[in-house]
């Protein structure tokens, strides 16, 4: 019973800090981001084939085969996954509106499946890898003792982040990119080359990914092409908006009662026919659940805060102004 | 030099189910203005119907219709009840986007849960292939390309001959304009979801036919394809669409003769992703629909 409520808060904090990354992008910067999942992707293996060792298993081929220390395994992936995302933003984002950036993003995750199913040496392939070490090493520990120093590991990870992107929504600097957000024209008529912020914040919320994914392999111990089908990244998407985007607070809500609540929900509720239908009825929920919000609640279940000086400064503009109000997600 | 024409000819039976989708994604987005994700669901949709009813021992054209008429009102459900109330209020293009991502959700997993993610293998046979010059065709293919041509034209006499081909041209331009001098524009959208439905579905059998499996999950990875020949052919121009799924169609198959078959989608996603980079505007430039 302890291992069932550890293991979820686990997994619930795993998805926190990616929802929390993607916030910054989607909620703070308004980038449309429809392949975060593959950021966590590359954490991921990055995280694992940099500690797992060579290969041992017959048949079994990925690069590197590491044995360096696990933070600095997740540290690592978390970095690659900023710098890859480097790249997709210099060809990408600044180039495309925003539903070419989805189409654009969507099809890049179709290319790395694929890349990654059909090559066998960069990660093995479809079968993926497995046997990832445990960050206690050779510490001979419980599968409920394990989930309990995973639980402090991403809890605390989690709590950065999560500062992180409070100290960012309180700064200068969260301020202009929520004016690029808005309206892009008037703070570039304010002499600020919107592209410097974006940049960052991509970079940071895909730094945050990364690491998640990294976190995600060493807790579960393996992964493969099957755990970051297109699919997830809109999940994610959808319990930010469900959540609140542009807070933290309903990011995290969003993580844990999105994701995590309704796959428990689901892993009990009745099963008629086919077990396998549970994940599609979740689907389903997720799907209605997300329309409705955009539908009667598009701020989320808890919206963007508005901080002091906006209400006593700007704050009567926005009252005369209602269409200042981001009333839309 | 002959494998390469016998390509060709394979590109353009892939052409010419890209290009019904793609015109329909065209039609629907020249009048509503925005993208929508679940089309590759609605693709899906329409030939799971056509297989069930197939199945059944209606006939193949027949059973193709009734996909057809089923996606259509789907279409038009998904228009009444989702997407008209959110462009009622004039919502951002992001929103109506992450609203076409939740329907897709739905679709497909209501798919899932009515024909289980089990693959199933639905072909038909009309005869032995043959040859015509040096490209070969089976009598499908040919099926195909002809269905492809003669509704593309079917529906290029609508658009330029008939009152309704006026009022969706009106409405496409200016929807506010078009609405002043008395079109009922809502109607015009109604009928263009239908429309989009219709030949997704039939674009959706073609597509099974040649790949001979179907699973819930078929329509949503082509949907990034038929995206890049929408966009490619300059978004919201029908016209455009059928040229841009030429182009891609040849591309994809052709370029997959010089790298291994494994990785042919990505190719094809490859292709659509350098296009959007370099010519976002569409092949044909000139005045784009939408931005």
């Amino acid at each position: 019973m302890l291992f069932f409520f550890t293991d979820l808060l686990v997994l619930g904090c795993i998805n926190a800090i990616m929802v929390v990354g993607l916030n910054l992008h989607y909620g703070y910067a308004g980038l449309l981001n429809f392949a975060f999942y593959m950021y966590v992707a590359i954490g991921a293996y990055i995280a694992a084939v940099t500690t797992m060792g060579s290969p041992t298993f017959p048949g079994v081929t990925y690069i590197f085969g590491w044995t360096l220390p696990w933070w600095v395994g997740l540290i690592l992936g978390g970095l690659v996954a900023a710098a890859v995302s480097v790249v997709i933003f210099a060809f990408t984002v600044r180039r495309l509106r925003s539903d070419y950036l989805a189409i654009v993003t969507v099809s890049a995750a179709f290319i790395m499946l694929n890349v990654v199913n059909s090559f066998t040496p960069l990660f093995d392939g479809g079968t993926g890898l497995f046997n990832v070490p445990p960050i206690t090493g050779n510490l001979s520990i419980s599968s409920e003792g394990y989930s309990l120093v995973m639980l402090a590991v991403t809890a605390v990870i989690l709590a950065l982040f999560v500062w992180v992107s409070q100290r960012i929504f309180r700064s200068p600097f969260g301020r202009l990119l929520r004016g690029i957000r808005e309206d892009e024209a008037v703070t570039t008529a304010f002499g600020h080359a919107s592209w410097r912020p974006q940049l960052w914040i991509f970079v940071i919320g895909s730094f945050m990914a990364g690491i998640a994914g990294g976190l995600f392999v060493l807790y579960i111990s393996a992964w493969n092409p099957g755990a970051f089908l297109p699919i997830e990244s809109f999940f994610l998407l959808s319990s930010l908006i469900i959540g609140g985007s542009g807070n933290y607070w309903g990011a995290m809500l969003g993580a844990f009662v999105v994701i995590e609540g309704l796959a428990e929900l689901s892993r009990y509720s009745p099963t008629f026919g086919n077990p396998a239908d549970a994940g599609a009825i979740r689907a389903i929920v997720i799907g209605v659940a997300l329309i409705l919000v955009l539908r009667y609640r598009p701020e989320g279940l808890i919206p963007e805060r508005w901080l002091r000086w906006y209400r006593v400064g700007a704050g009567n503009v926005v009252r005369r102004f209602p269409a200042l109000r981001r009333n839309v997600p | 030099m002959a494998r390469l024409i016998e390509a060709v000819g394979f590109g353009l039976v892939t052409a010419s189910i890209l290009a019904l989708a793609a015109v329909a994604v065209s039609l629907q987005v020249s009048v509503t203005n925005f993208i929508n994700f679940a089309y590759g669901d609605f693709l899906t949709f329409g030939a799971y119907i056509a297989w069930t009813t197939a199945q059944h021992g209606v006939n193949i054209f027949l059973a193709v219709l009734l996909g057809g008429v089923a996606t259509g009102l789907l279409g038009i459900a998904a228009n009444v009840f989702i997407f008209r109330p959110f462009m009622r209020r004039r919502v951002r293009t992001v929103t109506l986007l992450i609203a076409g991502v939740g329907l897709s959700f739905i679709v497909q997993n209501g798919i899932t849960l009515i024909w289980s993610t089990e693959p199933v293998r639905f072909n038909v046979t009309l005869g032995n292939s043959f040859n015509i010059g040096p490209l070969v065709f089976t009598p499908g293919d040919l099926l195909m390309i002809g269905a492809a041509v003669g509704l593309l034209a079917l529906l290029h006499v609508m658009l330029s001959y008939t009152r309704f081909g006026k009022s969706l041209r009106a409405t496409s331009n200016n929807i506010d304009l078009a609405q002043a001098c008395g079109i009922d524009s809502d109607r015009v959208i109604t009928i263009t979801w239908f429309l989009a439905g219709l030949l997704t579905a039939v674009a959706g059998v073609g597509l099974v036919l040649q790949e001979g499996t179907l699973d819930p999950t078929t329509g949503f990875v082509e949907l990034f394809i038929i995206f890049g020949a929408v966009i490619l052919g300059g978004i919201g121009k029908p016209y455009g669409a059928m040229l841009g799924a030429l182009v891609v169609g040849v591309l994809t198959e052709v370029s997959g003769m010089y790298v291994n078959s494994a990785y042919k989608t990505s190719i094809a996603f490859a292709v659509v992703i350098i296009l959007l980079l370099f010519r976002p505007q569409g092949l044909f430039a000139g005045s784009s629909k939408t931005s």
